[in-house]
């Protein structure tokens, strides 16, 4: 029993540990590597807590005003291709790093939209937000720019149709009762 | 900040404002779900976000312009696929290191491999996924980014190379 609950305890903070016994190797190899690290880590998580609280207070608003009828009708089962349009804007005209998209997209799961949309969103953030790929334009140029993203938007809209074929009802219901249980 | 923080800032509070004059019981209820979700991310984003400025210490836009330089032909793509798969970088980072790497004589493709797989590949929204979905939707997303990765190479290669 106790094995159990250490490897548990373990998988939870593997960041956390990975972290840790990475910090301290550099220390030994050179402590200023480490100094280093704690100061990139304490910017990456300064600016995260920068982004995030409007990001929450809209997913809480969002939460309480929009009715789950409304996200079934728009991004549900029968949405077909608006819902993917939808999923696409929502992702498309977005703001900070993917990480944070997660608890959006558990939303999204709990009012009824469904899988195949959350996981285009998901995509979508990641690699098409409209800042972003503007300010790719400006540094690595127009066609550079256009290659990287139109065959990506192919990739992540072929990829998210399969995602019904991939994924059986059981995990998708899954899905939903974990996004039920993460937003309560 | 940057203008999207601004903006994203600027919406929230509107929103806010416009949300309790229209009802203040159920804006409170918004804004304790929102402190409820921050609360129940935050342990999960702090450790990964330590790792991440571990990585970024290691792996550095110097560190990866000297391996991917001129003829580093195809282990260039091997490298640097793989750095853009483990770590993760701001696009305001990996876009000008992206150009410094062309100006430096690295090829099309194997820079468009590296920041298409900086973007969307990485450990740390792997974790993030199977946290919240499973290992396979994590898997699923990720080797589908990687593939698309491949592709954007291989059409970069056939346009510029």
């Amino acid at each position: 029993m106790g094995g159990v609950c250490m490897k548990k305890l373990i998988m939870k903070n593997k960041f956390l540990l990975i972290s840790i016994i990475m910090l301290l190797v550099m220390s030994i190899i050179d402590i200023h590597l480490s100094f280093q690290a704690l100061e990139n880590s304490g910017k990456q998580i300064l600016s995260m807590l920068m982004i995030v609280p409007p990001i929450f207070v809209l997913i809480g608003l969002f939460d309480v005003w929009v009715p789950r009828e409304t996200i079934i009708a728009l991004m549900g089962e029968g949405s077909k291709t608006r819902g993917m349009f939808l999923a696409f804007f929502l992702g498309a005209f977005s703001a900070g790093p993917t990480l944070v998209a997660f608890p959006l997209a558990m939303l999204m799961l709990k009012k009824g939209a469904k899988y195949t949309n959350v996981i285009f969103f998901l995509m979508v953030w990641s690699s098409l937000k409209i800042p972003i790929v503007f300010y790719q334009i400006t540094t690595l140029g127009i066609q550079f720019s256009l290659i990287i993203n139109v065959t990506m938007l192919i990739v992540f809209v072929l990829s998210s149709l399969m995602v019904d074929r991939l994924f059986s009802k059981e995990e998708k219901a899954s899905f939903v009762a974990q996004a039920n249980e993460y937003s309560k | 900040m940057s203008i999207e923080t601004y903006i994203i800032y600027g919406l929230a509070i509107l929103l806010l404002v416009v949300s309790s004059i229209k009802d203040k019981n159920k804006t409170k209820k918004g804004l304790k779900k929102a402190l409820k979700s921050f609360m129940k991310l935050m342990p999960v984003l702090i450790p990964l976000f330590l790792f991440v400025g571990i990585l970024l210490t290691l792996i550095t836009p110097s560190f990866i312009s000297s391996i991917l330089g001129e003829n580093s032909g195809f282990l260039g793509y091997v490298i640097g696929m793989s750095i853009g798969s483990i770590t993760f970088m701001s696009p305001f980072v990996a876009y000008p290191l992206g150009l410094e790497l062309l100006e430096n004589g690295a090829a099309y493709p194997q820079v468009a491999g590296l920041l298409v797989t900086l973007m969307s590949v990485g450990l740390v929204y792997f974790a993030m996924e199977s946290k919240f979905f499973n290992k396979k939707a994590a898997i699923y997303r990720n080797v589908i980014s990687f593939i698309g990765a491949i592709l954007v190479v291989i059409v970069v290669w056939v346009v510029y190379v």
